[in-house]
């Protein structure tokens, strides 16, 4: 799947937003943790709050058309993108009482916004949810269509929220061995489920260029793509990076996504200043982002198969070629360039 | 009913007639002008609803050629609906067609992802999807003379490889077709429930050459005795 | 429920029904228009040819209409500038008119020949050929002579008819067909409609190819034979028959030449000639009466074997022993032919008895009573259902010809020769064994050529040559180098032209032919001699005048560039008297007429010829009086009679429409093919279906029509004497004109044979083949025609770029990587292409698509379009004539020897990697700049004849209903 870069900053931002407002609910709902400070709390609020709004604003920057994009609203009933919009829309008045309880009465606020503020948290974690079901639901893209997918975000989301919230509340002088042994855990339970994903989908199998052609006894190549150039398709679904470019954002997931941020909540709790949590939050938030390209990246979509792929995990067998792009001020969204008679006259035939 | 196509893949030879009417047709029909990137510049490309691809079945003596237009299958488990957020991709209880109301659509590309055989294309211009719509301002516009309320690729096929019809009834010729001929789905494994349908090349009877071998080989032109033909 | 969706509004929406001419094959065509702009063309599913179908060029017409590269004015080379250098300036039609038709005046006034007039892929031949006529010269051909002359010629001089053109496979009947060397043809859309129906019916289809592709995909069977040995593989099966005794005794009896006696005095005036009697009929040997008697009566009995001794003491021979001898040799059986052919020979044994066994054993006999030429009624017809059909690769080798008669021998011993399921012919078709008319061989000035410009020679004395044996014509058509080319030797025009050989002219006039670059061979030294000057400046081809409807790659070196309108925009008539749509059973011939407005500044090529006609006086274009004849080309379509009833509609003629075939000319005869969709057909009845060779009543229908010129029954010729003739001529026995060079003499000798002959294509006797083992064909491709549709934005979206197509398990063994660059290289030059490998492949074979490379700048694409960056010609590696070797024979076209065939495909080269930076075409051209007036391409194209209708699906719908799935 070609990555598009506006979906990997949209649900890197308001996963983690989401994330730092299921951690803020936790530590102030369920009084886990010391007790924030009215500033601290807004904080956090403003921070979740604001890079949710920012990931939603960003998401419809891949939409081909934007003033449709009210009516996505419209298939709760059977669409995991329309349950997504709707779940992220229905968290706002929540969060907002819930925010306007912070903001009148401060920590202390009263039974209705703690209420609020505990459905938005469990709002935010369907909406990470959704977000998962989106891709896990297709049956087209094997890599995605796994139980681990909503899984991921969910705790991808959770453990970014968490180095972040940790870092906030450094900025506060608020952070405690719970806040960096919270984001720990959450950071290593990620990093092992993003593991399992990496070992399941090195296995994954399902359609192949045989069943997709129907000629299941004999070896099937692809003679021509019946186009010239890039098409639609092979834009959108023929990307094939290079093995070592995903060995290398592999490594950088776990370095940059796990790791670091693990170390560095590591030495905060061996003593270091609880400020270099910010290190960890902006070093969790791009390796997230390469996890985020590889999880596009290594998707490979079924109908590659009719483009010469021989099996749902490989490349293509053909060199990708350029796809349609269209001069710039004409071009909508975002997607981008993609990789793939004894007559006398009688005297013709 | 259940509309929907019948691809022979023992006529098809390839030819992207089918292909071209279909654009034809299409880019004055409900889903407005197919645009056309760098038409006559460096890599042209374009939206078209029914591509033909070309394969080659086995290896070199034993190799076969297949070509294999594709076009929206009109599923039975249409994901790409299911998964449609705004109601733009819907498909038509009364006869299975799938469709994409292009004042609805928001261009989100997510039924292209659902969508296994490669059949919606985002025309970046309007910035909404378009697939194949069986032609439905043909087969119900009765200003058409009836024989040609029929798809625009089914009418045009030379190789009359393409057969349109409702699958629910059992006596249509599609239906017929698909029984005679032992029709195949792509990617059945999927679960989509294509209903369009492919009839593999067949196996032609063995021509038996016994009865025109000589019991013993004509060595010269002596051999033969000149028969009395009247001319 | 769904509402339906809105309907379009066709009460502003016109029908109309023309002919398509997005190729050859010349389909019928309903147009719906709206505000003079196409909604959709669909075919019309009343007509001959294509019943309702389209092919995927026709239904790209739309996008032939907004093409960028149309011509939009009249326009000359700017004075001062070079040829070639693409500056142009504006004329008027005026302007253009009397600039030529006073240059043609003066030439005409002196020495007429100084005009060459040859046109490309037109359909109007017997218009241009009759303007050449009249202006008396015989320097006009068409494109034949590069295209498929072998074809015809081959079939012409053996049973009347021919492939493509003159005949089709009874694809409703047969049960077998083998298809040879054919990747789309003219009979694009016929052709697949009958290998549907022949599948559909069960019958089997053998395709012989060494690619396998297209029509070759579907085929039951597929040969993979190397390329230019098909004579070889042909004459083999035509040995199993014979081993067997699998022919049809009675057929060869009753309608060919088999036994008739040949005379066999090795190295004497005479050898090889039919025995006759003092009134020139055959003599054949009466088995009752033991005697010769005429052959040409009916109810004798020929022997069909035999040796005897002629009353003047001759020894002679059957026809039929000299064939059985000849192809019985062990030379022709299977094992032997396998290595060269490359196709096994059990494969080569079983498909000739697979054959006899249909033809013989799978009788069709069908209940229709006939009567002979003799008179003779029969209440039955039969039918031996074995069909085939070739073209390109056969007739693009210089052993096409002779290849192309050892076919049409196999389908005679099958006896499947207009029969039911066999050969069938397509009126004005079968014509006498040759067609009676000899080519033109003097040119007067002010005069009327005598004769056509081409006609079929028979015998040394037809040929165009002077007193010395020099040829007379500029293409040296009818000389000793291609004694019986028919359609005339367009590749060689303007290199002979150059080259003052025989003689300089003056102007050359192109229509529709691109013949700077896809249309000739070695195009880069052919855009040289379109430039060249001599010592004093001049340019040595004087004046250039191109006739196309758009920017060519030719068309930048015209001198005078007068702009044709498009097929939906103008009159046209497929004439009865050139090359008709008709079907076996049905005489069909079809027009054009407008359908659109023109919007440019442009003129119909035969509303200009006929005005050029008018003005100089042409006398068939001419009043007693001196005035004009004909108003203008309708006028003159109407009107004109080549005999007395004969026009070029057949149709609807005589005052009242009512009259067929031939009849009074009719003045509202336009009006009537336009009411008719466009077409006529007449329907032959059942007995004038099959055998036409003998079919009385279907000879006197062909007689009244004009098609044949007498009634007589047509001898299919088995053995040729027209070959033999010429073969005695080359062995200095001849009677009349005799070659005096050595290598015409060996030529005549060797590839001149009244039996056919398998002989290596000539290229590869003239190289060192281990230098350059790959044979190297084109295929075309169905989506595109020659050079016209990398302009149409629908279609060059298919395919912009050509691969240099390749066997993969050979090009692994090479080390040649798929995708990467190679160098092709000949003996004529080098080119540097991209190569994809494939199964369908011969191994020793390399092929691509024909014309898909362009010119820089050409065809209205900007310059970064793949087809000139990416895409290739394979024209560059082609040499038009004979691979050098210092002796006399260099100087030859590389021509099949006896029709003067363009032979492409007997191209040789070898195959080395380019290195990884050379990642694109090579040679590359100067751009071709744009022509005055042409506007820009657009970087994007919304076509739409009206605003999109709407699906309007209710919210009501959206909201509560799921894919239909999950509602059950
Ligand atoms: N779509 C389309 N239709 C066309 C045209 C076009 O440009 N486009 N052009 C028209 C014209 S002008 C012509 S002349 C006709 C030609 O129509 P075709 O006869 O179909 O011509 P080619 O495409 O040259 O195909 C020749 C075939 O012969 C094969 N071949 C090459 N060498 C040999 C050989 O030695 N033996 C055998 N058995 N096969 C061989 C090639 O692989 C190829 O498949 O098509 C006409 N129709
Ligand atoms: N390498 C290789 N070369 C080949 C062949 C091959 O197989 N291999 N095939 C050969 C054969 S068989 C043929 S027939 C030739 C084809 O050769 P050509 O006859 O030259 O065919 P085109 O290039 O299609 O068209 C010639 C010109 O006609 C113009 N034209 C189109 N429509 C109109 C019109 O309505 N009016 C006028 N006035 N002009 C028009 C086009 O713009 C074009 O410039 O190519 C030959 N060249
Ligand atoms: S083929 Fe694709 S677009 Fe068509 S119904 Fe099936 S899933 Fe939907
Ligand atoms: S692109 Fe349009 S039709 Fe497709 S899912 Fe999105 S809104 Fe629905
Ligand atoms: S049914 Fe209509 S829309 Fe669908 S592929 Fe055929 S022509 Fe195109
Ligand atoms: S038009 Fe018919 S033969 Fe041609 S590609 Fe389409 S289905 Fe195949
Ligand atoms: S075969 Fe195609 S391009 Fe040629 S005349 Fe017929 S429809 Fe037109
Ligand atoms: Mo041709």
């Amino acid at each position: 799947m070609h990555p598009a870069f506006s979906v990997i900053l949209f649900t890197v931002i308001s996963g983690a937003g989401y994330g730092l407002f299921i951690l803020l609910a936790a530590f102030h709902l369920a009084g886990i943790g010391p007790a924030m400070s009215h500033g601290e709390l807004l904080a956090h609020g403003f921070a979740s709050l604001g890079m949710i709004t920012l990931g939603l604003i960003l998401s419809t920057g891949h939409l081909a058309n934007k003033k449709n994009a009210w009516r996505s609203f419209m298939r709760f009933k059977t669409s995991w993108l329309s349950r997504e919009a709707v779940f992220a829309v229905l968290f706002y008045p929540f969060a907002g009482i819930y925010g306007l309880g912070v903001l009148l009465q401060g920590s202390a606020i009263g039974p209705l916004p703690a209420v609020a503020g505990s459905i938005a948290a469990v709002l935010a974690v369907v909406t990470l949810f959704s977000t998962g079901m989106i891709y896990g639901c297709l049956k087209t893209i094997r890599q995605w269509n796994t139980a681990l997918t909503p899984a991921n975000y969910i705790m991808l989301g959770i453990a970014t929220g968490s180095a972040l919230f940790a870092a906030i509340a450094a900025a506060f002088g608020n952070a405690t061995t719970m806040h960096a042994g919270v984001a720990m855990v959450a950071l290593v339970a990620a990093a092992v489920l993003k593991g399992i994903y990496y070992f399941w989908i090195s296995r994954v199998n399902g359609p192949t260029i045989n069943t997709a052609t129907t000629f299941n006894r004999a070896t099937v190549r692809l003679l021509d793509t019946g186009h010239t150039a890039g098409t639609f398709l092979t834009d959108e679904f023929g990307y094939d990076p290079r093995k070592d470019t995903i060995d290398n954002i592999k490594m950088g997931v776990f370095l940059l996504g796990f790791i670091a941020p693990v170390l560095v909540f590591a030495s905060i709790l061996s003593g270091a200043p609880a400020g270099i949590a910010w290190l960890a939050a902006v070093s969790s938030l791009v390796g997230i982002g390469m996890e985020r390209w590889l999880f596009f990246a290594e998707a490979k979509h079924v109908v590659r198969l009719y483009h010469g792929a021989q099996t749902c995990t490989d490349s293509l067998a053909e060199p990708s070629r350029v796809g349609p792009e269209v001069a710039a001020d004409t071009r909508r969204g975002d997607a981008p360039r993609g990789e793939l008679g004894d007559t006398p006259g009688g005297s013709g035939s | 009913m259940r509309l929907g196509l019948v691809i022979d893949m023992d006529t098809c030879v390839g030819c992207h007639a089918c292909a071209v009417a279909c654009k034809q047709w299409n880019t004055s029909g409900t889903t407005g002008a197919l645009t056309d990137y760098r038409p006559y510049g460096e890599d042209p490309s374009g939206v078209w609803f029914n591509r033909i691809r070309h394969y080659e079945v086995g290896d070199y003596p034993n190799n076969k050629t297949v070509n294999i237009p594709m076009s929206c299958m009109h599923c039975q488990h249409a994901d790409c609906v299911n998964v449609c957020p705004t109601g733009a991709s819907y498909k038509r209880p009364e006869d299975g067609i799938v469709l994409v109301d292009q004042d609805k659509c928001m261009g989100c590309n997510y039924c292209a992802w659902a969508c296994p055989y490669g059949a919606r294309e985002l025309d970046r211009e309007d910035g909404v999807m378009k697939k194949c719509t069986l032609c439905v301002d043909r087969i119900y516009d009765e200003q058409l003379p009836p024989e040609e309320r029929q798809p625009a690729c089914v009418i045009t096929c030379p190789a009359h490889a393409r057969f349109f019809g409702d699958f629910d009834d059992a006596d249509s010729e599609v239906s017929r077709l698909v029984r005679e001929r032992g029709g195949v789905k792509q990617m059945p494994e999927l679960g989509y429930k294509p209903v369009n349908t492919y009839l593999p090349p067949r196996i032609t009877r063995p021509i038996p050459t016994d009865d025109v071998r000589a019991n013993k080989l004509v060595s010269s032109v002596k051999d033969w005795v000149n028969k009395m033909v009247a001319r | 429920m769904s509402a339906l969706p809105e309907f379009e509004n066709h009460s502003e929406q016109e029908i109309k029904y023309t002919t398509c001419y997005m190729c050859a094959c010349r389909c019928g065509i309903k147009v719906t228009v709206q505000n003079n702009k196409v909604r959709y063309i669909q075919g019309n599913r009343h007509h001959p040819i294509n019943k309702g179908v389209l092919c995927a060029k026709g239904n790209a017409g739309i996008m032939k209409q907004q093409s960028p590269a149309r011509l939009q004015q009249p326009m000359r080379r700017k004075p001062g500038t070079e040829r070639g250098a693409g500056e142009f300036e504006p004329i008027s039609w005026d302007e253009a008119i009397d600039t030529l038709s006073e240059r043609l005046q003066k030439i005409r006034e002196t020495d007429p020949r100084k005009l060459a007039f040859f046109t490309g892929r037109d359909q109007m031949q017997a218009l241009t050929g009759l303007w050449a006529t009249q202006f008396g010269t015989y320097n006009w051909a068409a494109h034949g002579g590069f295209c498929s002359v072998n074809m015809a010629t081959g079939g012409l001089y053996t049973t009347g008819f021919a492939f493509w053109e003159f005949g089709d496979p009874d694809w409703d009947r047969t049960k077998y067909h083998m298809l040879w060397g054919v990747a789309e043809d003219h009979a694009s859309n016929p052709i697949k409609i009958g290998l549907e129906k022949l599948k559909r019916s069960g019958g089997k289809f053998v395709a012989i190819n060494p690619v396998r592709t297209g029509y070759q995909a579907i085929a039951d069977e597929w040969v993979g034979i190397k390329p230019g040995t098909d004579g070889l593989f042909a004459l083999s099966m035509l040995h199993v028959l014979l081993k067997n005794d699998q022919f049809d005794w009675d057929f060869l009896v009753r309608y060919t030449n088999a036994t008739q006696l040949v005379v066999q005095t090795p190295g004497q005036k005479g050898d090889g000639l039919i025995l006759r009697d003092d009134d020139g009929n055959p003599l054949v040997w009466e088995l009752e009466q033991e005697a010769f008697v005429d052959g040409s009566q009916v109810d004798i009995k020929p022997a069909l074997f035999g040796e005897y001794t002629a009353p003047d003491g001759r020894p002679v021979k059957t026809v039929m022993t000299l064939l059985a001898e000849r192809y019985l040799s062990d030379e022709y059986s299977p094992e032997n032919t396998e290595e060269v052919t490359g196709v096994p020979a059990k494969q080569t044994e079983r498909l000739a008895l697979e054959m006899a066994h249909v033809a013989f054993k799978e009788t069709i006999e069908l209940d229709i009573e006939w009567t002979d030429s003799w008179g003779r009624k029969h209440d039955k017809v039969f039918g031996r259902p074995v069909s085939m059909h070739a073209m390109r690769g056969i007739s693009a080798h210089s052993n096409g010809f002779q290849t192309c008669r050892a076919i049409h021998l196999l389908q005679i011993m099958l006896g499947s020769v207009d029969c039911p399921g066999g050969h069938l012919a397509k009126p004005p078709y079968p014509k006498h064994v040759p067609p009676g008319i000899k080519p033109a061989k003097e040119c007067a000035p002010n005069t009327p050529l005598k004769s056509p410009p081409l006609g079929f020679p028979t015998a040394p004395e037809d040929l165009v040559i002077d007193d010395d044996g020099n040829p007379l014509r500029i293409d040296k058509a009818f000389s000793w180098d291609a004694p019986i080319s028919n359609h005339g030797l367009m590749h060689m025009v303007v290199t002979n032209a150059v080259n003052g050989d025989p003689y300089p002219i003056d102007t050359l006039i192109f229509f529709m032919a691109n013949m700077s670059w896809n249309s000739s061979m070695n195009t880069a030294e052919v855009m040289d001699m379109l430039r060249a000057k001599d010592e004093n400046g001049e340019y040595k081809i004087p004046f250039l005048v191109v006739s196309d409807a758009f920017h060519s790659e030719t068309v930048n070196f015209a001198d005078l560039v007068l702009p044709d309108t498009t097929y939906l925009e103008r009159y046209d008539t497929i004439s009865m008297l050139d090359r008709p749509i008709s079907e076996p059973a049905a005489a069909a011939d079809s027009i054009r007429h407008p359908i659109l407005e023109v919007d440019r500044n442009v003129r119909p090529w035969q509303e200009v010829m006929v005005e050029l006609a008018g003005r100089l006086k042409f006398p068939a274009f001419t009043k007693d009086d001196g005035s004009r004849k004909f108003a203008d080309y309708k006028d003159f379509i109407v009107n004109y009679e080549k005999e007395p009833g004969i026009g070029f509609l057949s149709g609807y003629r005589g005052k009242d429409g009512k009259t067929h075939l031939r009849g009074e000319p009719n003045p509202k005869q336009w009006e009537a093919y336009i009411e008719n969709q466009g077409f006529f057909v007449h329907h032959l009845a059942p007995n004038q279906q099959f055998y036409r060779f003998a079919n009385k009543d279907y000879l006197e229908l062909a007689k009244h029509a004009g098609w044949v010129g007498k009634t007589d029954p047509i001898t299919i010729e088995l053995y040729s004497e027209t070959q033999q003739r010429f073969k005695l001529a080359g062995q200095g026995l001849y009677d009349g004109p005799q070659p005096t060079k050595q290598e015409h003499k060996d030529r005549l000798t060797q590839f001149f044979d009244p039996l056919p002959i398998w002989h290596k294509p000539l290229e590869q006797t003239r190289i060192d083949e281990d230098e350059y083992p790959f044979y190297a064909v084109n295929q075309r491709p169905m989506f595109m025609y020659h050079s016209w549709d990398s302009q149409n934005a629908w279609l060059r979206q298919i395919c912009a770029q050509n691969y240099l197509y390749m066997n993969r398990g050979k090009a692994q063994s090479m080390g040649i990587e798929d995708m990467s660059w190679v160098w092709l290289e000949s003996h004529n030059g080098k080119i540097r292409v991209q190569v994809k490998l494939i199964e369908g492949c011969e191994p020793n074979t390399v092929w691509t698509w024909n014309a898909i490379g362009k010119q820089k700048g050409a065809w209205g694409l900007k310059p970064e379009a793949n087809e000139s960056n990416k895409g290739f010609l394979m024209n560059h590696l082609i040499s038009e004539l004979l691979p050098k070797k210092g002796d006399p024979v260099d100087n030859i076209t590389n021509s099949d020897p006896v029709t003067g065939q363009a032979a492409w495909y007997d191209l040789k080269v070898r195959i080395t990697p380019a290195d990884p930076d050379e990642a694109s075409t090579w040679p590359d051209f100067d751009t071709i700049k744009p022509a005055p007036g042409m506007s820009e391409a657009p970087d994007q194209l919304r076509y739409a004849a009206h605003k999109p209708v709407h699906l309007n699906r209710s919210i009501r719908d959206v909201l509560t209903r799921g894919s239909l799935d999950e509602d059950k």
